[in-house]
């Protein structure tokens, strides 16, 4: 027979999508730039108070006048996410392996862990200022709470979809199950694990202001809370903002990795 | 259906049987309360093409994973080169192939290829298995989409990488169930081709479950039917036409006359029964 397949039937490559992809945020931007054009009318018109509903333009300019504390509680706040989100990963990850490669282990923690997932964990957060403090601590503490929970469930729905077949042959070679476990289910479980690493990534947001909330000194949700109680609602608003631009910082922070860790992956944009 | 079997054993004299190097006798499984198989005797012997067809739910696949140490026979035994499946399959004497490539959608096609290889023997380094890898490859006529990964291969191509993964092994069987079943008409006939050609200059021995009644005819030496309710060999049929055999086998009269007694034996095995 000659070297070559007798017939090729490769796939296309896909076209890039660049411009269709632009075109899509094309409606968004301009429900966005209505809507605070609306926003600033209505303030004008109806002579809304500052206080209850500022202006698009007196945010901008409380982002202005308090930017150099607005950045550095920023960075505070994006300290404890990035801290938070990483020990929440590492920690997620460690319980889907513990799980699933020891399944007495396994059967006893899986159920603790998903009873653990419907206690409201923002209630939590006093109780770890309590025993914690008010430094880092327990804003870590209160984000890895909130954001283990969509590791752990997605790597492990990775780890366990591995094809029975794939398993058959690894077993008809005498794999061990550290090697199954290693060389098939791990890596297997790379493009659930990265989907449940964004979802951790915004829940890391969210666990670090409510930790600023329950007691803190510093960082945006310490801002917001002092500005509130001063009635500075456009700093309020401003600083709100900043969380919103953290958020999605992080978001796409953590598909950058996606597409680093798994090229392979199917990507849900290409449909 | 014993002296089928018999017949079954090929080109040599029935009561010689030192030769066969797949041997099962009087294998029966029940899983889950039901007969799935009852009383199998089959023997391959060393160097052929056998395959396996009967109707969907006659336990074909469940004969094949019996063969490869997969499911345990409630009763009956089975020997390969004299050993247990199971252990067989420890001493890579077994390949498998399904009908998905199963392959690893990080690996490209090279390192697909010799992973089994890896897993079985630590002692290779990762060149051997690159160059064992590539070997294969080459042998399936993949050779120069070594680097590509299974989501640039087509659906044929991946399934040939499946086969170069069992041959990497260098198994003295390969055990593959519907390996074509997902492929369409014209990749399906190219791939049974290939296989031809690859057990002619391998010298493996075949068993080969298929639904496909041209497939069964093209490719084996012998073709084994199953019946259904409970899973048995009803018939088996000895397909004398001349290696090498090409696409154009199919033109044959011969074949066209094999055809139709595969045929009528296959409506017959659709009847429920027991062993006469």
């Amino acid at each position: 027979m000659s070297e070559q397949p007798i017939i090729d039937l490769s796939e296309p490559r896909l076209v890039s999508n660049w411009s269709a992809a632009t075109g899509s945020w094309l409606p968004a931007v301009i429900l966005l730039l209505a809507t605070i054009a609306v926003w600033e009318a209505a303030v004008r018109i109806f002579s809304i108070s500052a206080f209850v509903v500022p202006a698009p333009s007196e945010i901008a300019q409380s982002l202005v006048a308090q930017w150099g504390t607005l950045m550095q509680a920023t960075l505070v706040t994006a300290g404890e996410i990035l801290f938070g989100f990483l020990v929440s990963v590492v920690v997620g990850i460690a319980i889907a392996l513990v799980i699933v490669r020891f399944d007495w282990l396994g059967r006893a923690l899986y159920p603790l862990v998903v009873l653990f997932q419907n206690v409201p964990k923002v209630a939590l957060a006093p109780i770890f200022i309590l025993w914690f403090g008010y430094g880092l601590a327990p804003k870590i503490g209160l984000i890895l709470v909130i954001a283990f929970f969509p590791v752990t469930l997605s790597m492990l729905a990775g780890m366990q979809s591995v094809d029975r077949s794939l398993l058959s042959l690894m077993n008809s070679v005498g794999a061990s199950p550290t090697q199954i476990l290693l060389r098939i289910r791990v890596p297997h479980s790379l493009p659930n694990l990265m989907a449940g690493t964004k979802i951790a990534a915004t829940l890391s947001v969210i666990g670090a202001i409510v930790g600023e909330f329950a007691g803190a000194s510093d960082g945006l949700g310490y801002v917001i809370q002092f500005a509130s109680t001063q009635l500075d609602t456009a700093l309020v608003f401003a600083a709100l903002l900043l969380v919103s631009v953290l958020g999605i910082a992080f978001y796409y922070a953590a598909e950058i990795l996606e597409r680093i860790a798994v090229p392979w992956a199917p990507k849900f944009s290409q449909a | 259906m014993r002296i089928e079997t018999i017949r079954a054993a090929g080109d040599r004299p029935a009561h010689i049987r030192h030769d066969d190097l797949i041997s099962a006798k009087g294998v029966s499984v029940v899983i889950a309360r039901q007969l799935i198989l009852q009383n199998i005797d089959l023997s391959v012997p060393k160097g052929s093409f056998v395959s396996l067809i009967g109707p969907s739910g006659c336990g074909k696949s469940t004969l094949l994973k019996v063969l490869a140490g997969l499911v345990q026979p409630s009763q009956g035994s089975v020997s390969i080169a004299g050993l247990a499946p199971a252990e067989a399959a420890r001493k890579r004497m077994i390949g498998l192939v399904f009908q998905d490539a199963n392959l690893l959608p990080w690996k490209n096609a090279v390192d697909n290829a010799s992973m089994l290889l890896g897993i079985a023997d630590r002692s290779l380094s990762r060149s051997d298995l690159r160059a064992r890898g590539q070997e294969m490859l080459d042998l399936v006529g993949l050779g120069d989409s070594a680097h590509k990964r299974p989501n640039e291969l087509s659906g044929g191509m991946r399934q040939r990488v499946a086969i170069a993964r069992a041959l990497a092994l260098d198994p003295a069987v390969l055990l593959m169930d519907e390996p074509f079943g997902a492929l369409d008409a014209i990749t399906r006939d190219a791939m049974g081709q290939s296989l031809l050609e690859i057990w002619q200059r391998t010298g493996k021995t075949i068993v080969l479950v298929t639904h496909s009644i041209d497939e069964a005819i093209h490719l084996s030496r012998h073709v084994h039917v199953l019946g259904i309710k409970p899973g048995r060999i009803t018939e088996s049929l000895d397909i004398a036409l001349p290696y090498p055999r090409d696409l154009s086998v199919t033109e044959d009269p011969e074949f066209v006359r094999l055809v139709v007694q595969l045929r009528t034996m296959l409506r017959s095995s659709h009847q429920p029964g027991g062993v006469s």
